[in-house]
């Protein structure tokens, strides 16, 4: 097994793969801005590297330096966590070239689905449903024509896009061209491709992803879905395992197109699958090649712990023959991401936190870089914290939820704590009428009155 | 390297002590004759002198020091994180601190720290050493990279604080100087 990692990220990421490491008898080392220089990840690590100043781009994005961190520490292998460099295949190349071990799929296959219109052509060859569309998009009377098959509404998506950037929806044929220039422009100035590529657009779907771990070797393994509708702006607030919508048998066809895919690409290491959810059918919408913010309802349901797999698995590990296959969820488990933000407009909320306290007990799960007297710095994302609960099913697990939620204390900034609250409360959450558009509908009800 | 805050004020007034500056030179050559030494700095009575061996004959170099206690200055001090709610400091290849004149060049980059060209040539720079802006203190190898980090400021070397060899991150400090 590997002897020393280097974790190329931050926050509770960054903690959750040492802790991976400690319990794996592996050393690890921590790269940080100036701005981390007290954090939590820092504190914990083995070994520490300031690489730059708070600016991500001059830090945790900066390759050279990480590079040079890992190869002054004598790091064997490079885990990118999630966001920054995690899906970003000349880094993986970099590392690999450089003699070390990236923990992730290779970087051939993060190229293939990496790209939406590549990822897309190989998932259709899988047999992957995916939404009626096109490939790339080359000229103005390709969309035309493409619009006249599917109908309206289409959507315009860039090839690099992600996190919801770069989409144009479009409801009539007049304003088809319009749009299509603007997307076009907004994916060079946003992504520096302008490849973009249009497909029918669902007006209310929930967004359902499946989980995969694979070696590469033959060894596939399924381990359910998340539900993941509640989202603002397309970045996910509340993720949970298994999804109340699917019947047993629309499960089992899942994650069986799902296996099928994986083995036709051979995937390595863990990944996620992401699709709409319409009406008893699904449609792939892109691949996440890297641990996502949202696997620890997995973990939950399943006992298995995924960040301790894909350090195997890039060690070069086979998956054993008792892992493999389609994982059966066992009870229920629901994610918040707890972010640093103003409860009412949503911006960030950095400063420094005077009074902390996190919650505990039975089936309660706290995920976290913060403590008191950390300062919440200004120059990166605002997740604080994941709570996660975990109990028989669901109606005991948004009990439980609730009762985390009160013991959940934060002071000196502002967060999104008692949305969360009011949000769990809702009847739709509660019984589960949950689609992409849900927190729109909530945030417009719930505006608190603002003084 | 730059360096932050304002120089020493100059002192205007002061003679350079009893002797000339002229024959102080001349035995300060002389001890570096005697001893086979390259360069020698002393500082006495506010005056500060500096001999280096060069070309043909010896060059010298003196700055009036600032009397006594330095002329109160604006500073700033950085601290490696940026505790307090703002952004951190900027980053900056090297920093004064609250000592006055004194400046620390920091590694712009992770990687390792080499003192001299090659293992078998002498150092770039050895304590005492005069240097000037552009002058070539040391390498830092990054990614197969050997990176000379020149000065960006005006002084002599007090302390080298890494050892040939050794791995340093970003804002390590390497060399502390006397500026001036």
């Amino acid at each position: 097994m590997f002897k020393r990692i280097l974790i190329a990220n931050r926050g509770e990421i960054a903690l959750r793969v040492i802790r991976a490491c400690r319990e794996l008898g592996i050393e690890s080392v921590a790269v940080h801005s100036l701005a981390d220089s007290n954090a939590l990840h820092v504190k914990f690590a083995d070994e520490t590297v300031c690489i730059g100043p708070a600016p991500a781009p001059l830090s945790y994005l900066n390759i050279p330096a990480i590079i040079s961190a890992a190869e002054v520490t004598g790091a064997e292998a490079i885990h990118p966590g999630y966001g920054f460099l995690s899906e970003n295949a000349e880094f993986a190349e970099m590392t690999v070239r450089c003699g070390l071990k990236f923990i992730g799929p290779p970087p051939a296959i993060m190229r293939l689905m990496g790209g939406k219109i590549s990822a897309r052509k190989a998932m259709v060859e899988a047999g992957v449903p995916i939404l009626p569309g096109t490939g790339l998009l080359e000229t103005d009377d390709q969309a035309l024509t493409a619009v006249e098959d599917i109908g309206f509404p289409i959507i315009i998506k860039a090839s690099a896009g992600g996190g919801g950037r770069g989409m144009k929806i479009v409801k009539s044929r007049d304003t088809v061209l319009g749009q299509l220039e603007m997307a076009r422009s907004e994916a060079l100035a946003g992504f520096g491709s302008s490849d973009v590529y249009l497909e029918r657009y669902v007006e209310a779907p929930r967004h359902i992803e499946v989980q995969v771990v694979a070696d590469g070797q033959g060894g596939v393994a399924i381990l359910g879905e998340r539900e993941c509708s509640i989202q603002r702006r397309h970045q996910k607030l509340v993720e949970e395992a298994p999804s109340i919508a699917l019947t047993d048998a629309e499960r089992e066809k899942l994650l069986a197109i799902c296996e099928k895919a994986m083995r036709s690409i051979n995937y390595s290491n863990v990944g996620t699958m992401e699709f709409l959810y319409e009406g008893g059918n699904f449609y792939f919408m892109e691949m996440n090649t890297r641990i996502q913010v949202e696997h620890t309802v997995t973990e939950m349901v399943t006992g298995l712990d995924l960040v301790r797999e894909q350090i195997k698995l890039a060690w070069g590990e086979r998956l054993s023959p008792t892992f493999t296959g389609r994982f059966k969820p066992r009870g229920h488990a629901i994610e918040c991401r707890i972010n640093a933000e103003d409860p009412v407009k949503f911006t960030p909320s950095p400063g420094r936190i005077t009074a902390l306290n996190l919650p505990g007990g039975f089936g309660v799960r706290v995920d976290t870089h913060i403590y008191e007297g950390y300062v919440v710095p200004p120059n990166y994302d605002s997740l604080l914290a994941k709570l996660i609960v975990h109990a028989e099913d669901r109606e005991a697990a948004i009990r439980r939820l609730r009762r985390a939620l009160d013991e959940f204390v934060v002071e000196g900034i502002q967060t999104n704590l008692a949305f969360h609250r009011r949000l769990i409360d809702h009847p739709d959450f509660v019984q589960g009428r949950l689609d992409t558009h849900f927190l729109e509908r909530f945030s417009t009800e719930n505006t608190p009155a603002v003084a | 390297m730059r360096a932050k805050g304002k120089k020493p004020a100059p002192s205007t007034t002061r003679a350079a002590g009893s002797s000339s500056i002229t024959e102080r030179v001349d035995a300060l050559a002389e001890v570096l004759r005697r001893h086979e030494l390259n360069e020698i700095e002393v500082e006495e009575g506010g005056v500060r002198i500096y001999v280096r061996k060069g070309g043909g004959g010896e060059l010298f170099h003196a700055a009036p020091m600032a009397a006594h206690a330095p002329a109160p200055m604006a500073v700033p001090v950085h601290a490696p994180a940026a505790p307090a709610s703002g952004p951190s400091a900027p980053p900056a290849k090297s920093t004064d601190t609250s000592d006055g004149n004194v400046a620390y060049v920091t590694s712009p980059f992770v990687g390792t720290f080499y003192r001299s060209p090659s293992p078998d040539m002498s150092p770039f720079v050895d304590v005492g050493t005069r240097i000037k802006k552009g002058h070539v203190l040391c390498i830092v190898e990054a990614m197969k990279l050997m990176n000379e980090i020149e000065s960006e400021i005006e002084g002599s070397i007090v302390q080298i604080l890494v050892e040939n060899g050794q791995a340093v991150e970003y804002g390590e400090p390497l060399f502390k100087i006397k500026v001036g």
